[in-house]
């Protein structure tokens, strides 16, 4: 991969940054976040039965509070963009792919970071009612920073995908969303198998044919093989065969399920496994992004 | 076709059997031109001919689906020399897009840091632009809250914010009032002294105005080029136009 510029890489995230801020939209959701995390946090009668200074109630909900928090600081990254046209200013600047990508990425991951700022006020809250454990807040809001780091960059991939910023944000909803039920449901983890694999294969046509690619039919096939092994797995399961031949497929992809890699973070645990889950796969989607993007040349 | 080579030596803008299909969609069919160093060069066709397919072409936007393209002597496709080339390149989209939310000055601003130009550089190069784009006015007011004159002038401020040795303009005069135009195209002018420049119009007055050279296409092909009097030679520019394009369709429909 050729060397990206620092210097072009944060002028790319001032201006998305300073986009955001200079809009009344970002300081609504600003408002909306730390309202909707201080309700999850405190007003609940468990919160109070339960008499200890920590955020475990938050934690609960943070996952799905941030499924529609992420896609909706991101939903405009790119399609607002494309809307307007000056993509094609910014990417005939001196500037490689990667760079844009990344700018972007920070510019909104900063965003996020300004928005769990805001709410450390629960820290204070929780200090004021009794003495938090500084390790475990520290972990904690570290684990909050993680899930950022990951659905930031599905709800920028959503983002390019479209050019209206609504549809972005449910795309945005929609893979973030797949990665926290998966936790949740041994069905919607095979749910995101197989759509693991209908993006796998569209991907797999973009490349086999960039000119005129069949998207549909490459996520047709990727989609029904998943389908395949999924219904194989199940079937030998159901005839009561545990260790069949066929690796389980709802196990295999809860393994991406967010919330079980976030969970350790809340209990004061970090973890190498689950920091690496949370930035590798961030870096897989930012690649997927910069591949999505050059192929405005095919 | 007629290339518009002359002593000034290799063209800086040069493109041979350039090919761009959109799906099955032939966008170009062949396209080759060239214009030597610093000449106003006119690109003149109907809405849909490819003049705006073959400005994203040679700004590095959008790759060719085949043919060459050599501008300053660097291939766009190839992404170091897209790279070097951007340095060395102006261009002003069609309808001229610009971030909103920001003011002409932070535009500005932006454009000189990503283009790594040195803070001291970056305010140089914007005073010498608000002076010849007349921007002072509005410097510091979001550019959403600006006359459409306004904004086409912050965007050709972008396109020789670092003096470019090669301008490519689309449609710079569009939506413009007379007077706005007037200012325009005496600023093209002005620059065309010292920079190749590559614009497209459909408005033919404009050949007259500022250029030096004038190549025609036509459904994704090049029907003329050559100097802006072998254009005009019989005086009547619409008339030249209308032959060009419309007789060329018939041939191909029959």
């Amino acid at each position: 991969m050729a060397r990206l510029d620092a210097q072009v890489i944060g002028a790319v995230a001032r201006k998305d940054l300073r986009t955001a801020l200079g809009n009344p939209t970002g300081y609504v959701f600003l408002t909306l976040f730390v309202g909707l995390t201080a309700a999850a946090a405190f007003l609940q009668d468990a919160f109070f039965s339960r008499n200890l200074a920590d955020l475990a109630l938050l934690n609960r909900y943070m996952p799905e509070i941030l499924v529609l928090f992420v896609p909706a600081l991101t939903m405009g990254a790119w399609a607002d963009e494309r809307r307007a046209g000056t993509d094609e200013l910014l990417l005939t600047l001196p500037v490689r792919d990667g760079e844009v990508v990344l700018g972007k990425y920070l510019g909104a991951l900063g965003m996020f970071t300004i928005a769990l700022g805001f709410s450390i006020v629960h820290v204070v809250v929780l200090s004021t009612l009794g003495t938090p454990d500084p390790g475990l807040i520290f972990s904690t809001y570290l684990g909050y920073w993680m899930m950022g780091v990951l659905f930031v960059a599905v709800g920028l991939l959503a983002s390019m995908m479209t050019a209206n910023p609504t549809v972005a944000f449910v795309l945005g909803v929609l893979g973030c969303g797949g990665l926290v039920v998966g936790a949740r449901q041994a069905w919607a983890a095979g749910l995101l198998g197989v759509a693991v694999f209908a993006g796998f294969g569209a991907l797999v046509a973009l490349v086999l044919r960039p000119r005129a690619p069949r998207v549909g039919i490459g996520a047709g096939i990727g989609a029904g093989s998943a389908a395949l092994w999924w219904g194989t797995d199940l079937a030998t399961r159901l005839a009561g065969d545990a260790d069949g031949a066929v690796p389980a497929f709802e196990s295999l992809f809860s393994l991406l399920a967010v919330p079980d890699h976030f969970a350790p973070f809340g209990e004061g645990v970090i973890q190498l496994g689950d920091v690496t889950f949370f930035v590798a796969f961030a870096a897989v989607l930012l690649y997927l992004s910069a591949f999505l993007l050059g192929r405005r040349h095919w | 076709m007629e290339a518009s080579t002359d002593a000034h030596g290799p063209p800086a803008i040069e493109c041979t059997d350039l090919t761009k299909y959109y799906g099955d969609f032939v966008a170009l069919g062949g396209v080759t031109f060239s214009v030597a160093p610093c000449r106003v060069a006119a690109f003149l066709g109907p809405n849909g001919a490819g003049k705006s397919t073959t400005m994203r072409i040679l700004t590095g936007y959008l790759a060719p689906s085949a043919g060459t393209i050599r501008v300053l002597g660097l291939d766009p496709t190839k992404e170091e020399q897209r790279l070097a080339l951007a340095r060395r390149l102006g261009y002003l989209p069609e309808n001229g897009p610009l971030y909103r939310e920001m003011t002409p000055y932070e535009s500005l601003q932006f454009f000189g840091e990503v283009r790594r130009m040195r803070p001291a550089e970056v305010g140089k190069a914007i005073e010498r632009v608000v002076e010849a784009c007349a921007l002072g006015p509005v410097l510091h007011k979001p550019i959403y809250k600006l006359s459409k004159g306004y904004r086409q002038r912050v965007g050709m401020a972008q396109a020789i914010l670092h003096d470019p040795d090669v301008l490519i303009l689309d449609e710079p005069t569009s939506g413009l009032d007379p007077l706005q135009i007037r200012e325009v195209r005496g600023l093209i002018r002005k620059l065309g002294e010292e920079k190749t420049i590559l614009l497209s119009t459909h408005i033919l007055q404009e050949v007259a105005a500022v250029a030096d050279d004038v190549i025609v296409v036509h459904e994704g092909r090049v029907v003329f080029s050559g100097t802006r009097d072998a254009f005009a030679r019989d005086g009547d520019l619409d008339r030249r136009f209308y032959e060009l394009t419309a007789a060329q369709g018939a041939k191909e429909v029959a």
